[in-house]
């Protein structure tokens, strides 16, 4: 009997949006610290983080399809404090509460409080990291079953928020694009930072058990390798990393800052919200289960 | 059977109200059950339990099936039937779900001009189909009028009156491919077409293409682990490492169609070394001595390069039965190796029962034996006329002669309907078109048909052929008439009806039949109900149908078997034949030779198809009922056999999609690369390759090893020799 | 109280999947939903073979993985050790199945709650008086039975036979193997 994936793309959807909405409110609350000036791009985040978090949990209800049919069901999630989706409920209504809060008062013109922000800032952290620990405790999956992926998955959370919100400030606020650049530093760094962990989770799975050796070679000479190779690792982080490095150090000054530069960077991001898909999808459907019987 | 089984004279001594009394030595009494009925839940609204038996093989074991509101619910094995013994198989408990299927017949259905499917009215079809046969019987005569039905307790009795009411002697089985050669060559040399193994009581018992534990009758499933348990030594002749293995010693992957030559090598040694039951033979054999004479040289080392099993093996096996007989023999099988499949199948029977004697183990405890069963008395003539017994001969039995009579040659009357001699065919619980053999060509002869009645539940291929489809209700729907079992206890088990109609419009084979005799002009032989005629019976053997439907099952221990009674041999010698003028007139030696199978593969990338059994099918019967084909889609079931060396050989690897192909036909399927198949075939599941759109689960799905199998009939006996094929098989894309 | 369990004894078994559709007939699962799954395994090459199946279900573990990650409690263990889903509470969030090492569990196509085998002796009606999959079996692979009690059937066959769980210490299961 071959094994097929207990979840699929709607679930890794749910699980890059919300890292992504996470991502999106870290990203604003950087903004506001360094570049306080880019107003428009810190509220665009606020924007970003709340909507595509409530995609993400509507596709969750959608895919727990008993509980779509009986949605009061949904009510007993917070009933046992040991399970990582119980956490995960916790985290993001707190967060989806302060993230509409924030939203609020950006709507109503009011300055938000730095505390808040604070307290949303550590949400959208547990939120990201808790995408990753809810593989990361199944046993039975070694590619999920390590300290790497909830590591990873915040890492790329915090890269597809800042693209998101880079990518909204190249197409809409070209001014305040131009100024920050410390975040295009951090957005930089990191993919830098991500393929350095996917190549450790892959070398840790593959050695760890005949399970995650298979699911490894599944993602790199299997099945999935297209899609990994292509996908993730060309796509998503290598050609995002090449583009912006050659914007950020060797690009002339004067395209730096032309309309074309905003175009080739609207690309890149596109290229990293891609990449952090795709690292969930291939995450979530490439994981063997370790063979208990032989 | 166990102890606790309820017996004829318990249960009267219940029913008449003395309780607990032990009526025969070890059989408890009518008190027990009713006690045990007793703890049954109440039955509340539309919920009931009533006894009935499976229909997805012909073992048809009993169980006693509940209803909750008025929907089947839980099926409890009966203990007491003979073949259930308190267990059904995996087919027993997955094809109630056909009764639910979507895909059921619901009306009667008559073909238009534009070759489409119309429903019509009973009365209408009736009519229709009546005016045919009239105007068959009229131009062709009866003989031009054929029947063929795989045999089902009412079915059988309802098919064979109606076309003897028509004076028609053509009256198939599905025999011809199924067991026919097995249950021809035994008759010949024993006179009766089949024996049992007391394998639970067995030193040794030897099984030749039959695994239980694939084609399963729990009876014989649980007789094996017996014999196993007992310390018996169990050998397993098959290309297939089949998954009876379990409970055997050893697996000798024989080279298929070659079982005679293994056979005839065992034997070659027990007269050789002079360790054959030589008093016996000299008592009850005709023909040893050119036996003896046919063997001499058929050494194992003569064997051995045909077959593929060492001569070492052979010398031991054959040294070990003679040790280990009386209680020793090897098994009749049912279909596998010698029922149908090879250009020797019926001779390979021959030898078994040939070797089988040599052992001197018939009737003899562990040995082989003849088990008595009951059949109904006399019934009374007013209300039951007696048929008169149609003249002339079965169409195929002069070209078959060896061709057992109650069977006959299904196929050959398709053959005989395309060249014009047959007009009009019935088929019950038969699909031919895709079971028996070249489909294509089976739906040639069928097209030739002036009139072509399909009786079934669903849309199988034959019925796709028919201009008639009448739709029956299901087996769970209907009362048949009781089935007598015969057994070291004979017993008679019931199919009563469980499930309310599900489909309005449809009948059971009684009511269809009767209902078809009278439009045919013969209704006065159907005077009766299937009620009263189940009655009838029941009573010509002391019971009633309301005893039998409180209980399910009733043996009779007056008739069980006694060991070490002398059988009578229906043979024309009264004796045991190791020769038979009939084998000779049919072109055969005297007494059974070495007859070498039709093809041979030529290896590279030739391969034999041969085709088995797998635990959760019967043929095309099942394969449209959704538990068992989830069951084959989960575990990718439908992949093709092929031992590992010739895979590597080949450049196959296990899950590959292959193509397979020869003259008939060509198809795709991946690959199941195994160590358990002999090298030289390859081994396609049956039970798949529905053609049938109408069986939306079945459809499409897998091979079908008939697409493979060209028209062509066993020498004598007439089996389809279902594994006669040669197949090509290459990697796709390669 | 009891601490119910069972041994399967795969020596027995023949790989019939005479359980497996007796498991979905009695307790009315749907067609493709099955609380038993078979592993074949085909040991040794040509002509020296030998074929063991090994049928797994949910093991009813002590420390069961699927009730540690069950958000919603549908999960839970009776005071007899049965692991159980109460079909009320599940939202079909299939974390439970992903969290299960033994892959015992399937989503009900038409409810989309998870379910599993139910130990369902407990809950036997109408002739059935022990759990479908040990009193179906032909060959008597499966005893089920009370693990606290030394007399039971199925301690002392765990005892005799030295039957251990199908994976170690993997988890703390409640179904024994003989192999």
């Amino acid at each position: 009997m071959s094994f097929e994936p207990i979840w699929g793309a709607p679930i890794a959807w749910y699980l890059f949006l919300a890292g992504l909405g996470g991502g999106a409110f870290v990203t604003s609350a950087f903004l506001r610290w360094r570049h306080p000036e880019a107003v428009n791009m810190r509220k665009a985040g606020h924007i970003i983080a709340p909507v595509v978090v409530m995609i993400g949990l509507v596709l969750l209800m959608i895919d727990a399809e008993a509980g779509l049919h009986h949605p009061l069901r949904f009510a007993l999630l917070l009933h046992n404090p040991f399970s990582v989706m119980t956490w995960g409920v916790v985290f993001l209504a707190a967060f989806m509460v302060i993230a509409l809060v924030v939203l609020l008062l950006d709507f109503l013109k009011k300055r938000v409080p730095a505390w808040l922000e604070v307290a949303g800032v550590v949400f959208a952290v547990c939120v990201a990291m808790y995408t990753g620990a809810l593989l990361g405790v199944c046993k039975t999956f070694p590619l999920w079953n390590n300290a790497l992926l909830p590591i990873l998955f915040l890492v790329s959370a915090m890269s597809a928020g800042a693209a998101s919100v880079l990518l909204v400030g190249a197409l809409r606020f070209a001014g305040e694009f131009e100024v920050v650049g410390l975040l295009k530093k951090a957005h930089y760094c990191l993919p830098l930072v991500e393929i350095v962990l996917v190549a450790a989770l892959c070398f840790i799975t593959s050695y760890n058990s005949t399970a995650g050796f298979d699911s490894v070679m599944g993602l790199v000479c299997g099945s999935w390798a297209p899609l990994f190779w292509l996908g993730l690792v060309i796509v998503g982080l290598v050609a995002p990393t090449a583009v912006e490095t050659w914007l950020l150090f060797f690009a002339p000054k004067e395209f730096e800052e032309s309309s074309k530069a905003r175009m080739v960077s609207v690309g890149v991001d596109a290229c990293v919200l891609v990449g952090g898909f795709l690292l969930r999808y291939l995450v979530v459907m490439a994981a063997l289960p370790v063979v208990f019987v032989m | 059977m166990s102890e606790n089984a309820i017996t004829r004279r318990s249960f009267l001594a219940g029913s008449a109200g003395v309780a607990a009394l032990a009526a025969a030595g070890g059989y408890m009494s009518f008190g027990a059950w009713k006690q045990a009925c007793a703890d049954e839940p109440a039955s509340d609204e539309g919920s009931w339990f009533a006894y009935s038996m499976c229909n997805a093989c012909s073992s048809k074991c009993g169980y006693k099936a509940y209803v909750k509101r008025g929907r089947l619910s839980k099926l409890i094995p009966n203990e007491y039937d003979a073949h259930a013994q308190g267990k059904i198989c995996a087919r027993g408990y997955g094809y109630p779900a056909i009764v639910y299927s979507e895909d059921r017949l619901t009306d009667p259905l008559k073909k238009n001009d534009k070759g489409e499917f119309e429903v019509i009215s009973w009365e209408q079809a009736y009519q229709e189909i009546g005016d045919k046969v009239k105007a068959i019987l009229d131009s062709d005569g009866p003989q031009a009028l054929a029947m063929v039905q795989d045999p089902r307790p009412s079915g059988a009795y309802y098919t064979k009156r109606f076309m003897d009411a028509l004076g028609s002697p053509n009256f198939y089985t599905h025999g011809a491919a199924c067991n026919i050669s097995k249950a021809s060559g035994f008759s010949q040399v024993i006179g009766a077409g089949d024996f049992s193994a007391d394998v639970e009581n067995s030193k040794m018992i030897m099984y030749i293409g039959r695994s239980v534990a694939d084609a399963v009758r729990p009876a014989h499933l649980l007789a094996l682990q017996k014999a196993h348990d007992n310390g018996a030594k169990v050998v397993m002749v098959d290309p297939r490492c089949n998954n009876s293995t379990v409970f055997a010693d050893e697996w000798l992957p024989v080279n298929p169609g070659t079982d005679l030559a293994f056979l005839l090598a065992m034997s070659h040694v027990l007269i050789r070394d002079g360790i054959y039951d030589a008093a016996y033979v000299a008592e009850n054999v005709v023909g040893f001595d050119e036996f003896a004479a046919g063997v001499k040289d058929c050494t194992p080392a003569w064997a051995e390069a045909i077959c593929g099993i060492p001569a070492a093996d052979i010398e031991r096996l054959a040294v070990e039965f003679s040790q280990a007989a009386p209680a020793a023999c090897i098994d009749a099988g049912w279909r596998g190796a010698f029922g149908n499949q090879y250009a020797n199948s019926g001779e390979t029977a021959r030898a078994i029962a040939v070797f089988n004697t040599l052992l001197g183990c018939w009737n003899q405890k562990g040995g082989a034996l003849f088990l008595p069963s009951v059949s109904a008395g006399k019934l009374d003539e007013e209300k039951f006329p007696a048929v008169p017994k149609p003249e002339g001969k079965k169409v195929g039995s002069e070209e078959y002669p060896l061709a057992s009579s109650s069977m006959g040659v299904n196929v050959f009357a398709a053959q005989r309907a395309k060249e014009g001699a047959i007009k009009g065919m019935f088929f019950y619980n038969s699909n031919m078109v895709a079971g028996y053999s070249n489909p294509v060509y089976l739906q040639e002869c069928l097209d030739a048909l002036d009139l072509c009645v399909v009786v079934d539940i669903q849309m199988s291929e034959t019925a796709l052929c028919a201009d008639y489809v009448l739709p029956e209700c299901s087996f769970l729907e209907r009362l048949e008439l009781p089935a007598f079992n015969g057994g070291k206890v004979p017993s008679v088990s019931l199919r009563d009806k469980v499930l309310d109609i599900v489909h309005p419009n449809t009948k059971p084979c009684d009511e269809i039949f009767t209902g078809l005799a009278e439009a045919c002009g013969v209704g006065e032989y159907f005077p009766f109900t299937v009620e009263e005629l189940a009655d009838a019976q029941l009573k010509s053997v002391g019971l009633s149908l309301d005893a039998l439907r409180k209980v399910g099952t009733i043996s009779f221990p007056e008739k069980a078997f006694e060991y070490g009674k002398a059988p009578k041999w229906k043979t024309p010698s009264e004796k045991i034949q190791f020769v038979s003028e009939a084998c000779v007139a049919a072109g055969y030696t005297p007494a059974p030779t070495w007859v070498a199978p039709a093809v041979t593969p030529a290896g590279g990338n030739q391969f034999r198809l041969i085709t088995g059994k797998q635990a959760m099918h019967s043929h095309t019967m099942t394969a449209n009922c959704e538990p068992l084909m989830a069951i084959t889609q989960d575990y990718d079931l439908t992949r093709i056999w092929m031992n590992a060396d010739r895979a590597e050989q080949l450049g196959i690897s296990d899950g590959d999609e292959v193509e397979i192909s020869n003259d008939q036909h060509t198809g795709r399927c991946r690959v199941k690369v195994t160590q358990r198949l002999n090298p030289t075939a390859v081994f396609l599941p049956p039970a798949y390759g529905c053609s049938s759109k109408d069986q939306h689960t079945a459809y499409g799905i897998g091979l079908r090893s008939t697409d493979f199998q060209a028209y062509q009939l066993e020498n004598g006996y007439g089996s389809t020799m279902s594994h006669e094929i040669l197949v090509t098989v290459k990697k796709v894309g390669a | 109280m009891a601490r119910y369990g069972m041994l399967i004894n795969t020596k027995k078994c023949v790989g019939c999947f005479a359980c497996r559709t007796a498991c979905q007939r009695q307790n009315d699962l749907l067609p493709n939903e099955s609380f038993i799954k078979f592993h074949e395994f085909e040991r040794g090459t040509y002509p020296n073979v030998t074929i063991e199946h090994v049928p797994t279900q949910c093991m009813h573990c002590v420390d069961a993985p699927c009730q540690a990650v069950c958000p919603t409690g549908a999960t839970y263990t009776t005071e007899d050790g049965i692991v159980c889903v109460d079909h009320g509470r599940c939202i079909g969030c299939k974390y439970c199945m992903a969290a299960c090492p033994y892959g015992a569990r399937v989503v009900n196509e038409e409810t989309g709650a998870v379910d599993k085998c139910r130990f369902c002796t407990v809950s036997a009606l109408d002739g059935t008086e022990m759990c479908t999959c040990v009193t179906a079996c032909p060959t008597g692979v499966r005893i089920f039975g009370d693990l606290d009690d030394p007399e039971s059937e199925v301690s002392k066959q765990i005892a005799e036979l030295n039957a251990q769980p199908i994976d170690g210490d993997l988890t703390e299961a409640k179904v024994f193997y003989v192999r």
